[in-house]
């Protein structure tokens, strides 16, 4: 009592409490944890729930949110208006050199072969003109061998770094693909290694090896070329569209990032897929932590009336289960937040899923995303509770059994 | 000698606020993973449902999809006359050169556009597929630029209905009918003549794949190892029904999510059960005690809460068939399809969600599993718990 006088006037339930040794935070610490089993069951059952959301928006961001360069927004890439399987005239270069705002322009088509024997598309593989792709990939850094070597060796070809460590190769290693697309098989040498652009896995080759395997196929798959400058863009891409138009290969030119834009939407409605079961899941959350508040609580409505006919308000009646709900819900998404985090991280998702999920990158938005989820659910959890501790009577609480 | 059954049900039913609370977790959890599991069938299913016994369907080797598949007219023309294929009426041989292509369509609900798969097709190439019917409209001319497109397609393309016009590039093609593929992997295409395709796309010496029927079942067997032997013809040829259903690897994302948010919500309804069932144990403590000072064994009240648990999530089990039966009901009432890419044609693969029995069996088995599991450790404890104690506990 003297050491709580010296310090000022406390409040009559702050004093209260100082007397017996105990204080707020330790009361509601102490209550949280005196069924230990039942603390764990539920934060462990909003970590789970916590993880299980922040690998769903991971996901769900991986599949609809293609990763943005800064290169990409000057980059076009001018497709068949029929569409993207359908290849364009090699003779539409000329004309494309010549619109204003071009700086620079290359074949680019996929060729979709099957690397040595494997049975699906792992990684892809784009013929490209090397001279003229040069100046088309300016984020792209050269870690190993030289790019004037592949420029001048018709069957080499560039592969990315994360495909050259997947597979444990190195320069001068022979790749064997084999046509899906196309009638015919490759044979190329790794001349160089590029790194540090978006997406670190392909292999480009010689378009002119293309042409010649095809009999002087004289067609390309897509167009792919840089204006100028950023407000070039748009004037390059009309003045694509309108050069082909009412020809026998009419054009649909794009910026890059649009291009990815439209290949993720082609996916269907990925967004609402994700989004339901994502809500339901929030939804299941929800439901087990309310049940458990309640429960709590319900155990504890004798002591809580107890507490009432002492002289403790309704509001501090509200706040010691709020404190208690909410930190049970912000442990436990804690725990399943940073274990999601860390799990995410750590593991070589690349290799797990065979170069379909490259990323997968937990980002801050996300795990705010989740915290933000938890806090609310444990405020949600400890409103239907409280309601009932403020109802109840002090001599019907204290009648109450079990 | 095991408690009565009317024991576990009554308890269940007077704790009804925690028991709807279980329930209807359980019961989401059941519905997402039937669901899911649900998108991957109605994959598997038009696949399994496209083809017919007797026909081969021959495509170049080394290529994954009819979409991606080069056969020369000089292959076509070879291969039409071998003696093991079939005749009609008219004696010609039933075989049908097609030439599979992928346009770009806008969408007609969503923004954006999709791909999806326009098949040029002979009249042979009709008599092939004897289940995909005419139901609006009337077939393509030959020598015309029209086409027929199936019914599931012109819901969700525009310019897909009859009257309707579809641009590929420079050309305009008009929609003149539509037919129902009997939920085949035919569903999600276009169809229009073989040679006006081919001068449309200008594919004048291509062909994607052909179609055709043997006489019977050893000239079958000798047709497919003919062209397999020969190595100068660079083909594959093989069952129709084998070729698509092994088109299913659309199905497995969806078969993977299905396993991955199963196993993660089911730990989490796990928890869920064992929380409901430890308070049930814990509130019901003298009444343990009563029926052991009765005689219950303690392998009596193991089993009793076992069953209560079962029983509980069980119930959850129901109510989420159920719900994921109902979302079907809906689903097919108002006739709504759903579209994914084929990671193999690049073009969008329309397919119903199918919740079958035995996906709702799995269903439930899922939530009994989980009523197992959370009520194990709750019934040893009450099992365990000192007669004399409890019987004196409040």
């Amino acid at each position: 009592m003297s050491s709580a006088d010296s310090q000022g006037t406390p409040s009559p339930s702050e004093r209260r409490h100082r007397a017996s040794g105990i204080t707020i935070p330790g009361f509601v610490l102490k209550n949280a944890l005196r069924n230990g089993r039942r603390a764990m069951l539920t934060v462990l059952s909003v970590a789970v729930s916590c993880a299980l959301l922040v690998t769903l928006l991971t996901l769900q961001r991986e599949l609809t949110v293609p990763p943005e360069s800064e290169a990409a927004s000057f980059r076009i890439i001018a497709r068949n208006k029929v569409s993207l399987a359908q290849p364009l005239p090699a003779r539409q270069r000329s004309t494309i050199e010549k619109i204003p705002g071009v700086r620079q322009v290359s074949p680019f088509t996929y060729f979709g072969g099957l690397f040595r024997d494997e049975t699906t598309t792992s990684w892809a593989q784009f013929a490209v003109d090397p001279a003229r792709f040069r100046e088309l990939i300016l984020e792209g850094k050269i870690i190993e061998g030289s790019y004037d070597a592949w420029v001048k060796n018709r069957n080499g070809c560039m592969v990315g770094a994360d495909t050259l460590r997947r597979y444990g190769l190195k320069v001068g290693d022979k790749l064997r693909f084999t046509g899906t697309f196309y009638p015919v098989d490759l044979e190329l040498i790794i001349e160089t290694v590029y790194a540090g652009t978006i997406d670190d896995r392909n292999c480009f080759f010689h378009h002119a090896l293309l042409d010649q395997l095809m009999d002087d196929w004289g067609m390309v798959g897509t167009w792919y070329m840089m204006a100028d400058s950023a407000e070039s863009v748009d004037g390059v891409i009309e003045g694509v569209n309108a050069a082909f138009e009412n020809t026998s290969a009419e054009v649909r030119a794009e910026t890059e990032r649009a291009f990815q834009l439209g290949f993720v939407s082609m996916f269907g409605n990925v967004k609402m897929l994700f989004g339901s079961i994502s809500a339901v899941v929030v939804f299941t959350l929800i439901l087990v932590c309310v049940s458990t508040m309640s429960m709590a609580i319900r155990e504890r409505f004798r002591e809580l009336a107890v507490l009432k006919a002492l002289g403790f308000r309704r509001r501090e009646l509200f706040a010691f289960i709020l404190a208690e709900s909410f930190g049970l819900s912000m442990l436990g998404a804690f725990v399943g937040i940073g274990g999601a985090w860390l799990f995410w991280s750590t593991i070589n998702l690349q290799k797990l899923s065979q170069g379909f999920l490259v990323y997968f990158e937990v980002t801050p938005r996300i795990m705010a995303t989740g915290g933000i989820v938890a806090a609310l659910l444990g405020i949600v959890a400890a409103i239907g509770p409280s309601v009932s501790v403020a109802r109840m009577s002090v001599v019907s609480g204290l009648k109450t059994l079990d | 000698m095991a408690l009565p059954l009317k024991y576990n049900y009554r308890n269940v039913l007077i704790r009804w606020r925690t028991t709807l609370f279980t329930v209807i977790g359980v019961a989401a959890v059941v519905s997402v993973v039937i669901l899911l599991k649900a998108l991957a069938k109605g994959i598997e299913s038009s696949s399994a449902r496209t083809g017919e016994p007797g026909n081969i369907l021959v495509v170049r080797k080394g290529s994954q999809a009819e979409s991606g598949s080069l056969v020369t007219r000089d292959q076509f023309r070879t291969l039409q006359f071998f003696e093991e294929i079939d005749r009609n009426a008219a004696g010609q041989p039933v075989v049908s050169a097609e030439l599979v292509m992928i346009i770009n369509a806008p969408r007609r609900a969503a923004p954006g556009s999709a791909n999806t798969l326009i098949r040029g097709v002979t009249p042979r190439g009709l008599e092939l597929r004897p289940k995909v019917t005419l139901v609006e409209g009337r077939w393509f001319q030959p020598g015309q630029r029209e086409v027929t497109v199936s019914k599931k397609l012109a819901g969700r393309f525009e310019g897909f209905e009859v009257g309707g016009i579809i641009r590929a590039g420079p050309d305009r093609l008009r929609v003149v009918g539509l037919f129902e593929a009997g939920g085949s992997a035919f569903d999600s295409e276009a169809w229009m003549d073989a040679d006006e395709a081919r001068a449309i796309f200008d594919r004048s010496e291509m062909y994607s794949s052909i179609l055709l029927r043997p006489r019977d079942d050893a000239a079958m067997r000798s047709l497919t190892n003919r062209i397999a032997q020969d190595k100068r013809l660079g083909l594959r040829a093989e069952p129709e029904t084998e070729y698509y259903s092994k088109q299913t690897a659309t199905a497995v994302p969806f078969n993977i999510l299905a396993g991955l948010l199963g196993t993660a919500m089911s730990v989490g309804a796990v928890f869920a059960a064992m929380n409901t069932m430890y308070a049930n144990v814990a509130s019901r403590t003298r009444e343990i005690g009563t029926l052991r000072v009765l005689g219950y064994s303690r392998a009596a009240i193991v089993v009793s809460f076992l069953i209560e648990g079962v029983l509980l999530s069980g119930l959850g089990g129901m109510v989420g068939c159920a719900l994921s039966l109902g979302i079907y009901a809906y689903v097919v009432a108002r006739g709504v399809t759903f579209g994914t890419m084929d990671f193999q044609s690049f073009a969008e693969t329309v397919y119903q969600f199918r919740v079958t029995p035995d996906l709702m069996a799995l269903g439930l088995v899922f939530s009994l599993v989980i009523g197992l599991i959370g009520s194990f450790l709750p019934a040893l404890r009450a099992a365990r718990l000192p007669v004399i104690s409890a019987l004196k506990s409040l």
